[in-house]
């Protein structure tokens, strides 16, 4: 009875709401029958090792529909120009959502990209996406893998279009957002509600951080002090980033001449600065850098201690008194580095079958 | 039954708030339209495209090829300066001079006005998180006002030739795209536009023309030259002056 109760004030209120959208209030279906089908809230939570979400979860909260919506769109060739060419082709959960024989991504009709596809996990506490921060938001990052012509080569409109006219697609869609309309909107907000659920805190050394029984080996502890002194500075953090935009002295690749987050802002302060990327999964997210030039973290931390190339925004951390350039990292350190590197995979994640494409 | 009666008189005091009016004593009026007629100008007169010529300030001639600009967060002032919000989500429009120049407004509160404020872009506080705001992405990137590497939105995209009043006939393509750079520079601006007072109300569809002086993009709170500079398009220097320029451009005349 008071159930009822709730429900008949619950239909009073939607009509309160004077929203003249083309169906984006929460209303019921044509008649005054009520939705038969539920869909429950997923529950969000942030970690107790994690800094605070930065996406708005009260804005476009995850529920159950909604996130299968988003899965679906998330591995559906439909939002390319070629039908095959979907958001899970370049980003494989089995390597963290990212691509291993692709060192740049790999687009419609065989067409090469120029940067190197970065996994995609724990975008929730992420402030900017993408290797120049060219998305502001989650729910925008989408337009640019699927408009660009060397990647998903499709407008928002045209994918709009098929998906209207899908067997399945209007029926998800009202499922997942309690009226008809399959608009940009919820294309986007659903993709966010799958993608915000992706969030990778269950390797070793959240464990470590959490108190929970685990034990770093000597090895470990060793590569966690290194890195503490030599990497925490832009890789900080829980979140293995400080989400900052930086120059680490990879020499100009003249087949791309990337200019990097300058193409964003405009400033010649940004020339060639990319975004510190965090360093969860790293294992098993190769090839590294923007892109993709270097195919193991020993490659890597040769770089970084014998590789760098002057220019005038390289990052001043790089730059030792004597005027070289570089880290300084033993061979002995750079091997307890990767030992320390490796207990940032979280073998849950990849294997959450929630986030299965099969 | 006690229980009946108290959800009675519940849905009753929903009832009563869902009627915007307040004030029992006055009636009630359905609310009507306003439609925004946008009319590109040069120095007071219509606009013509190609081959056309204007001179700036800089005595360069130009001529005008394509005009788009975005609208957006549209309120109303009242005579008594309380303010209506247009819903957000409807509030986004793409003026183009080769196609839509109206922003029809439906639904709005009969009443005294006094005001108009709008954006001119889209501001970067309430994309995409209001609900609906996403839906301005098919429209946008059909006109090309969606940076093709970037998340974003082009406020303005103003093409046209010039050429140095010297030398009319050689002319040069130039290219002014204004939009907000990531979350690093924000070229949005809030216009607010005061005019006679202007009743609204279901009886007949109001309407207002604002007047849009393509001059003052080249010239007004800064100069700019095309011949120091014709093609403006993730600009940290040049593109917050046109943008500045662009926010002084409206006007209203009755």
């Amino acid at each position: 009875m008071k159930i009822a109760h709730y429900f008949i004030l619950i239909l009073f209120c939607w009509s309160c709401s004077s929203d003249s959208s083309d169906g984006d209030a929460i209303t019921p279906t044509d008649d005054d029958t009520p939705m038969t089908v539920t869909n429950p809230l997923l529950d969000f939570t942030v970690p107790s090792n994690f800094p605070d979400a930065t996406y708005s979860i009260a804005q476009n909260p995850p529920t159950e529909k909604g996130f299968e919506l988003g899965k679906k769109l998330f591995y559906d060739g439909q939002l390319a120009s070629d039908g095959v060419v979907s958001c899970g082709f370049c980003h494989i959960q089995s390597f963290s959502f990212t691509h291993h024989t692709h060192i740049t991504s790999h687009g419609v009709d065989g067409q090469i990209g120029t940067r190197n596809a970065q996994p995609l996990h724990n975008l929730a506490f992420m402030n900017e996406f993408t290797w120049d921060g060219a998305a502001t938001f989650l729910d925008t990052q989408p337009i640019i893998p699927i408009t660009a012509e060397v990647e998903m080569n499709e407008t928002v409109s045209n994918v709009i279009s098929k998906l209207s006219a899908d067997d399945d697609y209007p029926t998800l869609f009202a499922e997942a957002f309690g009226s008809e309309g399959v608009n940009a909107d919820r294309l986007f907000k659903a993709l966010s509600q799958f993608m915000v659920m992706m969030v990778s805190a269950n390797s070793k050394f959240d464990k470590l951080e959490r108190g929970e029984s685990v034990t770093f080996t000597d090895e470990e502890n060793a590569g966690m002090a290194i890195f503490d002194a030599k990497c925490a500075s832009c890789h900080a953090g829980t979140l293995q980033t400080d989400q900052s935009y930086r120059n680490n002295g990879l020499p100009i690749d003249p087949q791309y001449n990337d200019i990097g987050r300058e193409r964003v802002t405009g400033l010649p302060d940004d020339n060639r600065k990319f975004k510190v990327p965090s360093l969860r999964n790293i294992e098993i997210t190769f090839p590294y850098m923007h892109d993709g030039r270097l195919g193991t973290l020993e490659n890597v931390l040769d770089f970084y201690t014998d590789g760098m190339v002057d220019s005038p925004t390289l990052d001043d951390q790089f730059r030792r008194p004597d005027g070289t350039l570089g880290l300084d990292i033993t061979a002995e350190e750079k091997g307890q580095l990767i030992a320390f590197l490796k207990t940032l995979t979280d073998n849950d994640f990849i294997e959450d079958r929630r986030f299965a494409e099969f | 039954m006690r229980r009946f009666f108290a959800l009675i008189v519940g849905v009753a005091i929903l009832l009563t708030a869902c009627n915007n009016n307040d004030d029992p004593g006055t009636i009630v009026q359905d609310p009507g339209n306003l439609n925004l007629v946008f009319e590109n100008t040069v120095n007071g007169t219509s606009l013509d495209m190609a081959p056309t010529t204007y001179t700036n300030s800089s005595d360069e001639t130009y001529t005008v090829n394509e005009l788009k600009y975005i609208i957006s967060n549209i309120t109303l002032i009242k005579t008594d300066n309380t303010e209506y919000i247009y819903p957000v989500e409807d509030s986004y429009f793409l003026i183009n001079e080769d196609g839509s120049k109206t922003a029809n407004l439906s639904n709005i509160p009969a009443d005294t006005y006094k005001g108009i404020k709008f954006g001119f872009g889209v501001d970067p506080t309430k994309y995409p998180i209001e609900s609906g705001t996403l839906n301005f992405i098919p429209l946008a990137e059909e006109a090309g006002m969606l940076w093709t590497w970037s998340a974003g939105y082009k406020f303005l995209k103003f093409e046209g030739g010039y050429a140095n009043a010297t030398d009319p006939t050689n002319e040069t393509p130039f290219l002014y795209h204004v939009g907000s750079h990531g979350a690093n520079l924000d070229n949005y601006k809030e216009i607010t536009l005061m005019l006679n007072e202007f009743g609204i109300n279901s009886e007949n569809t109001a309407s207002k023309t604002i007047q849009f002086d393509v001059a003052k993009i080249f010239d007004s709170v800064h100069t700019l030259s095309l011949e120091e500079k014709n093609e403006i398009m993730v600009d940290p220097v040049n593109a917050p002056k046109i943008a500045e320029n662009t926010s002084t451009a409206f006007s209203i005349s009755e």
